[in-house]
């Protein structure tokens, strides 16, 4: 660990768009910027082809962006992986089916200078007693526990995980975490993409919310929890008032969002029992509906917001 | 770093008895066959320098090593586009010792079926001068260092193990079109000196030819002059290398 203040990761205006050969161009990332402090545990929650794994891939410089800065610890990503202060667990792939657990960890081991114990990798992770077993007999959560090792090897500062749980049943991804709180109470910064919310929020201390290659929530599990799991509450309202109340609806900071359609207002919002409230007294609301949006709703939803804030 | 990831590969490789089979003891086996066990064998060559049964000695070598650097060539590709590439990606190891690892795997796992062959062919009748011998055996691994690129490019080009197989497979068609198991002539040995196969092996044999094709038939022998099995692997090596560097760019776009 070092003593210089630099953030563990810093994204100025990152882009990367790909060109595949005969095709159009895919704009995985759109302008991404964020800064993780040091020690920080931050969750990267958002859908299928949001652009985490590609955002994670150029903070692993695995990928280069197409426009923009990228600085791990002050350095380029590359760099950092070079001083064996990043490392990751990857996705999927990355191991060789016929080579036995122990024989990857040796080797991976064996790429950096000062490597950390290999017994001691695998004891941590669970996998001693698997030591000996070929990776392609390995289930899919011991593959994993697997990546997990290898990414503890040089012992690194900041430790990236797409999806890390991903495959994994109930038990095996309680396991994973379980592991995981262990090998991060040394203030290892931890930045871990997923689509559970709930893993997000059991883990992480802040989520930043990526939908459409951009970011569009970032701020502590409480208040994206709000945001993401808030209630959708409907209602009719009087014709002669229906504007006025729409823009006193907007002024509440509880109120996520509120669209008029016609004379029925349908307001998102982390609060639902005060808004509905105020909806049947003050505002003369009638017909009153209340539902809880899924987590998809809430990431259209915020991705909808994204793009009328773009064309604005 | 090198030396752990050079022990693991051979582990590894010793454990795929199939392809050690087919890499090694096919190879020797149709030596023996076509080479010590007939009658023809202790004839000597056009040149004096050997005898045919060192000729086939060479030519059954030059296969072994070829299926295996191809396999070796066209596993390496396939395994780094299939996430570990991407896992290595993320230690310090750079991409040129990865490449020099598995050129020593190549040369290596090469050098299994040839020596075999070789100390087959002394135990069993192969003669020749000592030069012949020793320089044969290193153009024998040269030219399956080359045809490594081989296997890469159908690595590459179809991502999957199974073609790394289909490629080793189609090896034996093209030593029969190289001229490689049996002496061609007419039009068919015209097309031969087309194939890729052809030049590596017509320069493993040519200390012991200088450039004088084998026939068959009872007529007189042909001499091939030695830019033609030059040229073919000239132009060979610029074909693979072009390909593959064109699939490497492809394999980044998609990423």
């Amino acid at each position: 660990m070092t003593t210089t203040t630099e953030p563990a990761i810093d994204l100025v205006g990152v882009t990367k768009t790909f060109t595949p050969v005969g095709r159009p161009p895919v704009e995985a990332v759109r302008g991404i910027d964020l800064r993780v402090g040091r020690g920080e545990i931050v969750a990267f929650l958002g859908p299928n082809g949001a652009g985490k794994t590609t955002t994670l891939d150029m903070v692993l410089g695995l990928t280069q962006p197409t426009a923009g800065r990228v600085a791990v610890h002050g350095r380029p990503a590359r760099t950092a992986v070079l001083e064996g202060r990043v490392s990751a667990v990857l996705q999927s792939g990355g191991l060789l089916h016929d080579l036995t657990v122990r024989e990857t960890v040796q080797v991976i081991a064996s790429a950096y200078r000062q490597p950390r114990d290999v017994d001691e990798v695998l004891e941590r992770t669970g996998l001693t007693a698997l030591a000996r077993r070929r990776v392609s007999k390995c289930s899919g959560g011991e593959q994993q526990r697997l990546r997990f090792a290898l990414a503890l090897l040089p012992d690194p500062d900041l430790l990236v995980l797409d999806e890390p749980t991903a495959g994994m049943d109930v038990g095996a991804r309680h396991e994973f975490w379980a592991t995981m709180r262990a090998e991060v109470e040394g203030g290892r910064t931890v930045v871990f993409a997923t689509h559970y919310l709930e893993e997000a929020d059991a883990f992480a201390q802040r989520i930043v919310m990526v939908a459409r290659g951009r970011v569009v929530a970032d701020g502590s599990t409480a208040e994206i929890r709000a945001r993401a799991t808030g209630r959708t509450v409907s209602a009719t309202l009087p014709a002669a008032t229906a504007q006025q109340a729409v823009a006193t609806l907007r002024r509440r900071p509880d109120v996520v969002a509120a669209d008029l359609a016609g004379d029925r207002v349908t307001v998102r919002t982390g609060d639902a029992d005060a808004v509905a409230l105020a909806l049947l007294t003050d505002l003369g609301g009638s017909g009153l509906e209340i539902t809880t949006g899924s987590l998809d709703d809430a990431f259209l939803a915020l991705t909808a917001d994204d793009l009328v804030g773009a064309d604005r | 770093m090198t030396a752990v990831y050079y022990a693991m590969e051979l582990r590894r490789t010793g454990r795929d008895v199939v392809n050690l089979f087919f890499t090694a003891v096919l190879p020797a086996f149709l030596y023996v066959i076509f080479g010590a066990s007939q009658d023809y064998s202790t004839d000597m060559l056009p040149t004096g320098r050997g005898n045919v049964a060192m000729y086939i000695m060479v030519s059954m070598a030059a296969y072994g090593a070829v299926t295996a650097t191809t396999g070796i060539g066209g596993m390496a590709a396939v395994e780094r586009m299939q996430g570990w590439g991407r896992q290595l990606g993320l230690t310090p190891m750079r991409d040129s010792r990865y490449v020099l690892v598995k050129a020593q795997l190549g040369l290596t796992i090469a050098l299994i079926p040839v020596a075999l062959i070789y100390v087959i062919g002394f135990a069993t009748g192969a003669a020749g001068e000592l030069r012949a011998w020793l320089l044969s055996g290193v153009l024998v691994l040269a030219g399956a260092a080359l045809f490594s690129l081989y296997g890469l490019v159908f690595g590459l080009a179809f991502r999957t193990e199974g073609a790394v197989s289909a490629a080793s497979g189609s090896l034996v068609i093209l030593a029969f079109l190289g001229n490689l198991f049996f002496p061609l002539s007419g039009t068919m040995l015209t097309i031969a000196k087309l194939t890729p196969l052809y030049g590596i092996v017509a320069l493993a044999r040519e200390p012991l030819t200088e450039g004088w094709l084998l026939a068959t038939d009872g007529a007189a022998p042909v001499h091939d002059p030695l830019w033609v099995p030059v040229a073919n692997v000239a132009v060979w090596l610029t074909i693979l290398t072009v390909l593959a560097v064109l699939l490497v760019r492809r394999g980044r776009a998609r990423q």
